[in-house]
Parts: structure tokens; C-alpha cells; sequence
């Protein structure tokens, strides 16, 4: 219960703290946004479901953003407002401190991602049909979960470091390519292929294709096998998340590094 | 005795802030952590729109059009981002109103303080025609190498002065980080970094020339194609003239962010 009630007192702080400065969704939107709206004039002059994939892409990166640009930022605004001990120092486990956090923060990713489908939709007119809206829904109910236990993996790097701002400029783009966001995974050299498979992103968004496309072959597996490995891969994050997280909590106590920034 | 060089207070200010700046940042900046990023975020934002061509128009002429503009744009992380929160930064680490108090000329403080984003946003770009020859298949054989440095250094420059315009608003509003992050990615869509402007409507076309980066698109293409520093003498001209007309604007409106700050107590809200 005590887990529990950490984070949701996380969680909801998390949204007050959003809430009451709600400018700092606009870093969060702005590349996914661009990022669509390119993909949308270079695919110009095509044909067929590639606007499923700039939309769609546009969608998972805006909530991909919205995560790690959350998780980074979380503990560096800690650090920059003195308040990182008293986080630390509570007896509820950082780890599920974090984990509100970042469950809040992919939360408002979801509404990014709204955000960025709405506005390109209306832009664009009507070119986003979902063929069943339920195993849409489903796939991302999961994908969000995925990016969110993903965030926690990579917020414990974030304690370590200084850096967290840097590290999470240098994450993002990767995570676009890699998951093949808005193109097929096919495109990138094959030796990248393993990396981009253990990404749980990538089998959500193949999902989520699947689900709005009929028509949509993907990776193959179909869409029964994607929500399956995207779940395994989220289990697996989290348990990585929640072991780093005892590991660096332990090191960082330990070198007296907390407040260095 | 006769005054020097050294001597001449802006000089003096220039370098004294340079140095300042290049000494804070690697206060908290590993080596390590800033050469990663050097390597990595050319890399991946050139490979995320390489590879969305290749999706739709796999040919090698939209490829190189493709990586050539990006590995250009990829200067924006220093030109624009980093020196747009220029003042914000100074802000939130404090150090704002002691900076401000101070008689020394605004002008040479804060280009000082830009100094090493220039060099940083050139190594960026060189790096990222390392990755568009090597990595995306560019042909550079006919490139004009002397041409394409006079445009990198042209472009670095000009954004870098277009980045100050951007970051005067820090003195004043509460973050110059939103507008920062605006313009760091807005020029991927209207700067003719991934197509050429004349796809925008026309009544975008005028903000994208206002900016720049849309001529060093223009010039760094020719460039690689083999025209010479001659032959692109008039872009570059155009390139300067944008580049100067953002520090101009920027000098001014840094001026009047400064006396409104001043009037409304604004120095140190963030």
C-alpha cells in the first residue's frame, strides 16, 4: 500500500507541477510536431498508408518525448532546486518516486500525442481512419506503459550524472530511428535490427499499424505477437529499472555525488 | 606608451567572456559527455531523415539533398539552442544582475560569451559531412573544400547572431528555452533543410529567408556540387546580410528587454 501511495503522491505531484507551468509542453511537442509535418511534405507525392506511419510516428515520438525530456529533467530540476536530498532521504524507495513521475509524464505524452494528431489531421484533412479502435487502444494503452518503464531504465543513468540534460538531447533522436518510427525497420543496416527489436517502442508502434491498417504486413509477426513482446520488453524494463535503481541509489549515497551539478 | 590591442576595453571584454563561458561549461560538462554528443546527435538526426527519404524517394539525388541540409542544420544545437539560453542560464544560476550591473558594453559580453558555440556548431557540422559521405553514400567528389568552409564559417556565425536575437527575450520573460526549442527544430521545416523552400506557401517563404540557415542550405548544396567561393558569392552576401541583420535587431531589442526588465523587476524571475 506504501508503494502505492508513493506513486500516486508522486504521480499527482508531478501533474500539479506540469499544471502550474503548462509552457514546458511546448520542448516536448515541438520536434515531434516538426517532425511529422516534414514527413508529411516529403510524403507528398505517395500514395497509399505512408501517412499512417508519418502520423502515427509523430504520435509515439510526441509521447517518447514527453517521457525522457520528463524522467531527465526530473531529477536535474531536483538537483537544481535543492531538493533532491529531501527526495532521497524520505523512507518510500526512490524508484517509485520515479516510477509516478514518470507514469505522470507519459500520461501528458498521450495528450501530446493527441495533440500532434489532432492539429496534423485537421491540417491534412482526413486521412487517418482506425480499422479497429480497440486493439488500437490496447496497443496504446501498452506502448505508453512500455516508453514509461523505458523512462524509469534511463532515469537511473540520470541520477548518476550531471549531465541528464545532455544525455536526454542525445536520447531522443535515437529512439526515433531505431524504433523506426515513421519507416519500416527494414530500411536501417541489418546489424541494427536486434538493437532495434529489443526496443518496445518498435513493437508498439508495429501494433498500433497493424490496428489502424488492415492492409499492414510490418514486421510480420502480427499483432497478437507485438502486444506480447512489447509486454515481455516492459516487464524486463521495469525489472532492470527497479535493480539499476538500487544500484545507483546505493553509489550515489555512498560518493556523496547527489548534489553535484 | 601607445594603447594595444589588449588594452581596447570590448577586446578585452570579448575574450576575458569567452573564455569565462568555454571555463563554465566544462565546469559540469565532462569532455567525454560533449564529444558524444559531437559524435551522436549528427548522426541520428541525419540517419531519422536520410532514411524517411529513402522510405518514399530512395533515389542518391534526394538522399544528398536530404543529408546535406541536415548536416548543416545539426549547428542549431550550439548556434541557436545553447546560445539562445545564453541569458537564460546566466538567470538561473544567478549570476544575471551582477552581469547586468556591471558598465562593461552588452555587446561584446554576450558575443563573448557565444564564442565557443561557433566553434562547436562548425565541428558539428564538419562531423556531419564526415557522416554524410561515409555513412549516407554523399558524393563529395567534386566538392569545392575551400567553398564549403567559407560557408560553414558564414553560416556558424550568422546563426550563431541569429541565436543572440533569439536569446534577448531570456532577459526579460521568465525562459528563453521555449522560443530556443522552437528554433531549433523550425528550421528543419522552412529553412530548405529537407526540401526546397519554394514547397512552403508563398507567405512562409519571407520568415524562411529571413533566417540564415535557408541560404547556407542553398550555398553548402552548390558547394558540394563544385562551385567555387566566386560563384557563390552572392548567396554568402545574402547569408552575411541576414547573419548582420539578426545582430542588429538582437542588439536592439536586447537594449529594450534590458530596460523593461530593469523597469519591471524581471531579472531574476525564472
Amino acid at each position: 500500500m506504501t508503494k502505492l501511495q508513493t506513486f500516486w503522491g508522486s504521480f499527482r505531484m508531478s501533474l500539479l507541477h506540469f499544471f502550474a507551468d503548462p509552457q514546458w509542453i511546448i520542448p516536448n511537442i515541438i520536434a515531434p510536431f516538426i517532425f511529422t509535418v516534414v514527413a508529411l511534405v516529403l510524403f507528398r507525392n505517395v500514395s497509399g498508408s505512408v501517412a499512417l506511419y508519418a502520423v502515427l510516428g509523430g504520435g509515439m515520438m510526441g509521447m517518447w518525448g514527453n517521457t525522457l525530456y520528463g524522467s531527465g529533467f526530473a531529477l536535474a530540476f531536483d538537483r537544481w532546486n535543492g531538493t533532491i536530498e529531501y527526495v532521497l532521504a524520505t523512507p518510500s524507495r526512490l524508484v517509485w518516486i520515479i516510477a509516478g513521475r514518470s507514469a505522470s509524464n507519459a500520461v501528458l505524452g498521450l495528450v501530446n500525442a493527441l495533440a500532434i494528431v489532432a492539429v496534423v489531421v485537421l491540417a491534412y484533412g482526413s486521412m487517418f481512419a482506425v480499422a479497429n479502435p480497440l486493439l488500437f487502444l490496447l496497443a496504446l494503452i501498452l506502448t505508453l506503459a512500455s516508453l514509461s518503464a523505458l523512462g524509469v531504465v534511463f532515469c537511473s543513468a540520470f541520477l548518476l550524472s550531471r549531465s541528464a540534460q545532455v544525455m536526454t538531447n542525445g536520447l531522443e533522436m535515437p529512439i526515433y530511428v531505431a524504433s523506426g518510427s515513421m519507416f519500416p525497420i527494414a530500411l536501417l543496416p541489418l546489424w541494427s535490427h536486434p538493437l532495434s527489436l529489443s526496443l518496445g517502442p518498435t513493437w508498439g508502434i508495429d501494433a498500433m499499424r497493424y490496428a489502424a491498417d488492415t492492409s499492414y504486413t510490418g514486421l510480420g509477426f502480427g499483432y497478437w505477437t507485438d502486444l506480447l513482446v512489447l509486454f515481455a520488453s516492459t516487464i524486463a524494463y521495469l525489472a532492470i529499472g527497479f535493480w539499476l535503481f538500487m544500484v545507483v541509489e546505493k553509489k550515489v549515497r555512498r560518493d556523496a555525488t547527489l548534489t553535484e551539478y | 606608451m601607445g594603447m594595444t590591442l589588449g588594452d581596447w576595453p570590448p577586446y578585452r571584454i570579448f575574450w576575458s567572456s569567452a573564455k569565462f563561458a568555454f571555463k563554465a561549461l566544462f565546469s559540469w560538462l565532462r569532455p567525454a559527455m560533449w564529444l558524444t554528443q559531437l559524435l551522436v546527435l549528427p548522426l541520428f538526426q541525419m540517419a531519422f531523415f536520410v532514411y524517411l527519404s529513402r522510405f518514399v524517394n530512395p533515389t542518391a539525388t534526394g538522399v544528398a539533398f536530404i543529408a546535406v541540409g541536415n548536416a548543416l542544420q545539426v549547428a542549431s544545437f550550439s548556434s541557436i539552442f545553447a546560445v539562445c539560453n545564453l541569458t537564460s542560464e546566466e538567470k538561473w544560476q544567478g549570476t544575471l544582475t551582477p552581469l547586468i550591473v556591471t558598465p562593461a558594453s552588452r555587446f561584446p559580453l554576450f558575443v563573448g560569451r557565444a564564442m565557443f558555440q561557433i566553434l562547436n556548431g562548425m565541428a558539428t557540422i564538419v562531423v556531419g559531412f564526415f557522416y554524410a559521405s561515409m555513412v549516407f553514400g554523399v558524393d563529395m567528389s567534386r566538392t569545392d573544400f575551400l567553398a564549403l568552409a567559407v560557408v560553414i564559417l558564414v553560416t556558424c556565425l550568422a546563426m550563431t547572431g541569429f541565436g543572440l536575437m533569439l536569446g534577448s527575450v531570456g532577459l526579460y520573460m521568465r525562459t528563453a528555452m521555449i522560443i530556443a526549442n522552437i528554433f531549433l527544430f523550425i528550421g528543419l521545416l522552412i529553412c530548405g533543410v529537407n526540401f526546397p523552400v519554394t514547397v512552403l506557401p508563398t507567405w512562409l517563404q519571407p520568415l524562411s529567408y529571413a533566417i540564415p540557415m535557408t541560404y547556407g542550405t542553398i550555398a553548402a548544396r552548390a558547394a558540394v556540387q563544385g562551385s567555387s567561393v566566386t560563384e557563390l558569392a552572392p548567396v554568402i552576401l545574402q547569408e552575411i546580410g541576414a547573419g548582420a541583420g539578426s545582430i542588429f535587431v538582437g542588439y536592439l531589442l536586447f537594449l529594450g528587454f534590458e530596460a523593461l526588465a530593469r523597469r519591471r523587476g524581471a531579472f531574476e524571475e525564472f
